[in-house]
Formats: structure tokens, sequence, C-alpha cells
């Protein structure tokens, strides 16, 4: 029987980022991938020869070399990787688009967003400046009870349609409640995009992942593709270690899931010990938010409808900014607009690309893939999509007969290649923030542990190593 | 190990987990922290490259003791006598 000191399930961020943590110190550790790529929800797949990304719009946290405590400048140097060889594109300017109403944009200049607000919403400059001064004196990683951020933001910001403006980003790049969220999730995004803002790496994803993995491989990592895991075995309260899907048994001193809290509870087959590991029941640890997104390549024409300096549109619609799971198949009164062309430094292509997306819910989804006429799942897919650029047109132009490709992907889609029940992205609304489980040795790391994001799922990795797993060696 | 061998490795250490640290000016009487704008990860590495290197445990307890260049020095002679 194969043992590790060290195993991890899932080969994503906050996987390979434990991975490569551990492996640093020369420790043997095993990382065990279903899907036959890294990525996890941060993956690529390849159309027509062509490679798209499946999540990335934008990373976040971004920060210039020299300020050396920032999250991300912290976790390159605990992940070995020299910030001067990453290649990081900012943001141009993004914009929160309420039409009719109102708009802020931001940068990753935070004075612009301030700026803009003093402009707006001239009324509200100094409630907001009193809001920055309690986030900025906030621990937001310490652990404790949840409370609302959105109580917390009308303590300050007594303007109703700027707290929805402010939230709209936020929720939509995070959010795993419905209409509110933990006051430290709040406080860890409003830094993350607003006071830090977005970049992409050069390149794709592919590229990141791959840095990454020859990082952890040079350190003598190991990873296994296709290689799901049936089931966590227990003994004396205790993880002994994990059954594959081929069944082989792998023993471990640690275990780190990085599959998500209410997915980790599905692995245990004995249920006293799945009861052990969590008392709730899983629709109330499964996250409800989920989303229909599109990615479109249009040719160079395009270059004259769409704008050149918007990065990301996050707008909405309606009279009152509503983030749940709609009850429609898709919520388009509401959406994320993403041009990962229009970031610094951009070599145009031949192609432009867009990517949106909206509120789904995955029930209705679901419902249609499961359907006996198999027609009707592709079918709800072309119709939304169609209503989608419908309402797109009406915000940024129409851009429909310039479009030389396009693909959708839905809640179901998110489900079934990442293993994230219900395609929650953001993971379920219950955060486990100290990464500890009943069992001992076992430890949630990723989406589910509470850090956001890219830079917040590899982050999610380092700590959970260095503070559960170095401390007992 | 002797002291100067000693410093030369964790000068070593140091300069791998930030490769443009100021070693040139730094006080090995003063804080290693304040000196080098490094933050408790940092130091984390600082004592698993230890652990990797030479085998030796450094109990969180004792982190302390490793706060200037001298201190880290005086902690380790006895530790590394025989590496």
């Amino acid at each position: 029987m194969r043992k590790y000191p060290l195993l991890i399930i899932g080969g994503g961020l906050s996987g390979l980022a434990a991975g490569i943590r551990f492996a640093r110190f020369g420790q043997k550790v095993l990382i065990l991938e279903k899907h036959s790529k890294a990525g996890g929800l941060n993956s690529y797949y390849y159309r027509k020869g062509r490679l798209l990304e499946t999540g990335l719009h934008a990373i976040t946290n971004y920060a210039s070399p020299e300020d050396k405590h920032a999250p991300l400048n912290r976790l390159l140097r605990q992940l070995k990787i020299p910030r001067r060889t990453v290649k990081l594109r900012q943001q141009k300017t993004s914009e929160i688009l309420f039409p009719g109403r109102a708009n802020l944009c931001f940068s990753n200049d935070f004075s612009m967003l301030q700026l803009q607000i003093a402009k707006r919403f001239p009324g509200s400059v100094k409630q907001f400046a009193q809001m920055l001064t309690e986030i900025d004196a906030y621990d937001a990683f310490a652990p404790r009870p949840k409370v609302s951020a959105r109580t917390f933001v009308a303590t300050f910001l007594q303007d109703r349609l700027l707290l929805e403006m402010i939230f709209c980003p936020l929720m939509f790049y995070g959010g795993s409640d419905e209409d509110d969220m933990d006051l430290s999730q709040f406080i860890i995004l409003f830094r993350a995009i607003f006071q830090e803002g977005f970049f992409r790496p050069e390149g794709t994803i592919k590229d990141l992942l791959g840095l990454l993995l020859q990082q952890y491989k040079n350190f003598g990592g190991e990873i296994e593709f296709s290689s799901g895991v049936k089931e966590i075995l227990t003994e004396n309260n205790r993880i002994s270690g994990i059954r594959t899907d081929a069944g082989e048994v792998i023993s471990c001193d640690d275990l780190i899931s990085t599959a998500g809290f209410p997915e980790t509870k599905r692995l245990f087959s004995v249920p006293e010990a799945a009861a052990a590991f969590s008392e709730l029941p899983e629709d109330k640890t499964s996250g409800r938010l989920s989303f229909l997104e599109s990615i479109y390549l249009f040719n160079k024409s395009a270059r004259n409808h769409l704008p050149e300096d918007r990065t990301i549109i996050f707008y909405n619609l309606s009279e009152k900014f509503s983030y749940r799971r709609p009850d429609d198949a898709v919520d388009l009164n509401s959406g994320v607009i993403c041009f990962p062309d229009n970031f610094e430094r951009n070599r145009q292509g031949d192609t432009i690309q867009m990517r949106v997306t909206h509120l789904a819910n995955y029930e209705k989804w679901l419902h249609a893939y499961q359907d006996a006429d198999t027609s009707r799942y592709p079918a709800m897919k072309t119709d939304w999509t169609e209503r989608s650029r419908k309402v797109l047109g009406k915000i940024i132009g129409n851009c429909s007969e310039n479009i030389v490709y396009e693909d959708s992907f839905t809640p179901v889609t998110i489900e079934r290649f990442t293993s994230r029940t219900q395609g929650a992205v953001y993971g379920s609304s219950e955060k486990i923030k100290d990464g500890r489980t009943y069992f001992a040795n076992l430890y949630i790391a990723g989406t589910d542990q509470g850090y956001l994001g890219i830079v917040g799922a590899l982050l999610s990795g380092v700590t959970m190593v260095n503070q559960h797993i170095f401390n007992k060696m | 190990m002797t002291i100067d061998e000693i410093k030369k490795v964790l000068l070593e250490i140091i300069q791998d987990i930030d490769d443009e640290a100021d070693l040139e000016n730094l006080n090995p009487a003063d804080a290693l922290r304040d000196q080098l704008d490094l933050d408790s990860m940092d130091f984390l590495d600082i004592v698993m490259e230890l652990r990797k290197r030479y085998q030796i445990q450094i109990p969180e307890a004792d982190y302390p003791q490793l706060a200037t260049l001298d201190s880290c020095v005086n902690y380790l002679i006895p530790r590394l006598k025989a590496a």
C-alpha cells in the first residue's frame, strides 16, 4: 500500500499551492485530481483548436513588486516564484453600470472610485470615508461568527443605490450567500477588487497552471490526473487514507480536501463518520449561486463597436439589485461583461473575446439536462444565450453579426467538470475559516475555507499547510 | 559549525526567501523583521529550511529567540555543533 505524509484531494489552485508548500521542504506529497487537467474551477478546454478558459475573467489583488506585504507578493514568496519573473497586465477601467440611474468607474488606482463617488454621490462622501477607516482596521482573517455585511455597510451608506453598486461587483466575484455576505468576506473582496484591483497574467490560465505544476514537480511533488477519490477512510476517529475510484487504497498522515465542504462530506461512506464530520444536511451547506457564462469571439470589425477602454462592466437593470438564485433559468437583469483583451499591453489578435455571466438556476438547468428529450437542454442554452445577447445589445451595442465563435456553459456544466454541487462556484455559504474539521488530520482548503478568488485560493492552500501541517511535524 | 558558518547559512537562507533583501546593511543586533520588511510567513520559511537542511526542530515557543541575526546564531550554536 502506498503511503504519503500528505494527500491532497483536488489539483485546483488551492491544492497545487498546498502541494508546492509541502513539497518545498522535502516532504513527499500526492495530489489526486479527478479531471484530466489541473485548475479545478479555473481551468481551460479546447474548441476548434482554440484554447478557452473556463472561469478566469481577471485575477484580483494586484500589487506592485515593491509592496512586499501585499497578499499577492507574500503568496509568490511562499511559492518561491520570483515576482519579477511573472509578467502581469493591469486592467484598464472597469465600471459598475446601473443604466438610467448611475455609473461608477474604478481602476487599480483606488482614488478613481473615490472621485467617482464624490461626483455621483456627493452626500455620501463622508460616510464612505468613515466606512473605509473601519475596513482598513478590520482583521478579516480572524475566525469569528458570521456578521451581515449589508447591515455593516448600511450603517454608513444611507443611499441604497450606492450600497447596491458597491455590493454588485463583490457579489458577482465571490458571493456565496444570497443578497448579503459575511462581513469578513465583504472586506476581503472590497480590498481585493477595489483597493488592490484586477490583473491578468501574460498568456492564459494554462500558462499560470503550467508554472505552478512545474514548481510542484521541481520540488518532487506527485500528481495523478483522472484519479478521483471515491471514499475517505477513517480509523479510530482519524483519517487513515482514501480509496480511489480505481479501488486503490492510499494511506496518509494528513489529508487536505479542496473538494468543498459538502462535497467532502459525501466522501465518507460510513454514516457515523459523515455525521461526525458535519451534522448539517447538504441543503444547508450547498451553495445556491451559480451562473450561465457565454464566451464570444468577435472578428476585428467589432472593434468599432466594442468599448476598448473597459475591462469589466458589472451591470444591473432592475430597480433593486438582486443577487440570488433566480426563479427563471437565468436572470438577465444583471450580469458581468468581461473583455479579457482590455488589459494593458495587450497584443491585438485576430479576434476579440467577450465573456458574459448571469446568475442562473441550477435546478432548472438540471431538469433540462436530465430530460428524456435530449434536445431540450441545448435548445434552452440557445434560447437563453439569444435573450442574453439582446440585453447586451442595449448595454454595449449590437455585435451579433461579428461573432465568429460562441460557447456557453451552465450550472450543470460546472458541476460535471468541477464536482462542485449545484455548480456553486463560490462554494458553500458556510465557510470553515480555520480549515479544521472534526477529524484532527483532515483540513479544508480552497473556496470553502473562505479566501476568495485565485490569489485567495492559492493563499488558502499555503496557509493550511503552514498553520496545521508544519506545526505538527 | 562555527559562528561564521552559521551566519553565512542564515544569510543564504534569507537571500533565498527574498532575493532583493538588503543583507549588506543588516545590523546583526537589530530585529530582522524590521530591517528586511518580511512577515511571519517568511520567518516560518527560515525555520522550515533549517529543519530541512539540519533536521533541527525549533518549537514555536522559541521563535522569539530568532529575532535578530545575533540571537539566531546564539540559539543555533549548541544545536548545530555537530553539523
